[in-house]
């Protein structure tokens, strides 16, 4: 990344840009704009795609169709509703999570969870450990679950209340503490 | 209402990280627009993940990105293909009916497991049953051909019957004249099917005088025939005689053995 931004610099190209001017770039489809978009961020991308798929050559794929989403799909984002980086990781995650629902990962990686079967959290200590996943490490057993369930497997409140056998409300009670204490774990 | 509480609740993380439900996502925009304190709070939130993120990234693969600018490349000129659904925070219905689908095709192939697996299990059994009882033949058979043998061991007198007619009709009789009830046992060697609704029966010989010592019932796997017992004889011969048997020779013998 380092290298690119130097190598950038050097050709005189534009370095950085105001989220507003990047986002009009890229509606505009230019490219240099995109380039500089995957410099900057698909470090983080990847790292959360990888911490959901848990395979490279899946996680290269997940990269690629996401960024490829998002050049085709940047007149559906809305400033209004959040920054750009948000709209991103939400594309990353959920292209990440339905990866981790196609045929092919089923067969290599997990077993379909039905319902009332123990979820089975995902996030144990390992080489992942950078990230959200170093913070949510460090969180509490029944937090830790709760975030992997849903953000890292993409479980619903529905279909962890009922794989866990607790009330939905406490399900959403107990996801939005979870991520409280992630936040402060960040600061 | 109280904005304080609202934003403390957990509702602006759970919304950033898309974990908010529908609804929640519905009114949490609304009261964005509403309350700027809101705006304030999610834009200071999304701002500390996207920093934490930047700053504990892992580099993807460096050829990634010219394939990506490829593929964009590739498709910059083509029209959007119609209205994606905005970026729905992760599977509502699409779980359910996956999770649906995926049942009923895991139910349906464990009928169809179920039942090709009961053909099997049945076929194997009917092919058990069958070499078992082949088996049993086999053992059956096998005994009666060392009971054979056990007696073929025992010191007997042995008669050789010979043809009488050149039809190669040759049997051996085997007479156990060492015990008490004197067996007597045939061993056919060669003996021509007899014809029809006649059957071959043997005699003993005592002084000109023919002794019925059965029927010759010819089974292919048979050794030796136990036939009727007798205590004294000059000779033995076998006769072509009517099915079921005569009281005396009815016809010249076919074989025929001097002691």
């Amino acid at each position: 990344m380092f290298q690119t931004f130097g190598l950038n610099k050097l050709l005189g190209t534009k370095l950085t840009y105001e989220e507003s001017e990047l986002v009009a770039a890229l509606r505009n489809k230019d490219e240099q704009s995109f380039s500089y978009l995957y410099e900057h961020y698909s470090g983080a991308l990847y790292g959360v795609i990888k911490q959901i798929v848990n395979d490279a050559e899946l996680s290269n794929d997940v990269l690629q169709e996401c960024f490829v989403n998002i050049w085709r799909r940047i007149e559906t984002y809305d400033e209004s509703k959040g920054r750009l980086f948000t709209w991103m990781l939400n594309i990353a995650r959920n292209a990440a999570i339905d990866k981790t629902r196609s045929k092919g990962f089923q067969q290599g990686q997990r077993q379909i969870p039905l319902d009332g079967e123990i979820l089975q959290p995902s996030v144990k200590p390992g080489i992942d450990d950078f990230g959200l996943k170093k913070l949510i490490l460090k969180l509490k057993d029944e937090q830790r679950l709760l975030i992997d369930l849903s953000f890292f497997q993409g479980y619903t409140h529905e279909q962890i209340a009922n794989a866990l056998h607790i009330p939905l409300g406490t399900v959403k009670t107990r996801i939005r503490s979870a991520l409280i204490q992630l936040r402060a774990l960040m600061q | 209402m109280n904005v304080k509480e609202y934003i403390s609740s957990g509702i602006v993380e759970s919304y950033v990280m898309g974990l908010a439900t529908e609804a929640e996502r519905t009114e949490f925009e609304a009261l964005c627009a509403q309350y700027p304190e809101i705006a304030e709070a999610r834009n200071a939130f999304e701002l500390a993940l996207e920093e934490q993120l930047l700053n504990d990234s892992l580099q993807a693969p460096p050829f990634l990105q010219s394939q990506i600018k490829d593929k964009v490349n590739s498709s910059a000129g083509e029209a959007y293909p119609g209205e994606l659904p905005e970026e729905t925070p992760v599977r509502r219905v699409g779980a359910w009916k996956f999770l649906a689908a995926a049942s009923l095709i895991l139910l349906a192939g464990s009928v169809y497991w179920a039942l090709t697996t009961n053909k099997k299990n049945q076929d194997l059994l009917a092919r058990n049953k069958e070499l078992e009882n082949q088996a049993q033949q086999s053992t059956a058979q096998m005994n009666r051909m060392q009971d054979d043998i056990d007696k073929l061991r025992h010191p007997m007198m042995t008669a050789a019957l010979k043809s009488t007619d050149n039809k190669g009709t040759f049997a051996t009789i085997y007479w156990d004249t060492l015990s008490a009830s004197k067996d007597v046992y045939l061993l056919i060697n060669n003996m021509p099917q007899p014809p029809s609704q006649k059957q071959y029966q043997l005699w003993a010989l005592l002084n000109g005088q023919p002794i019925d010592l059965g029927m010759i019932e010819v089974k292919e796997k048979t050794l030796l025939y136990r036939m009727k017992n007798v205590q004294n004889a000059q000779a033995f011969a076998i006769t072509v005689e009517p099915k079921g048997g005569s009281e005396k020779p009815t016809s010249a013998p076919v074989a025929m053995s001097n002691l």
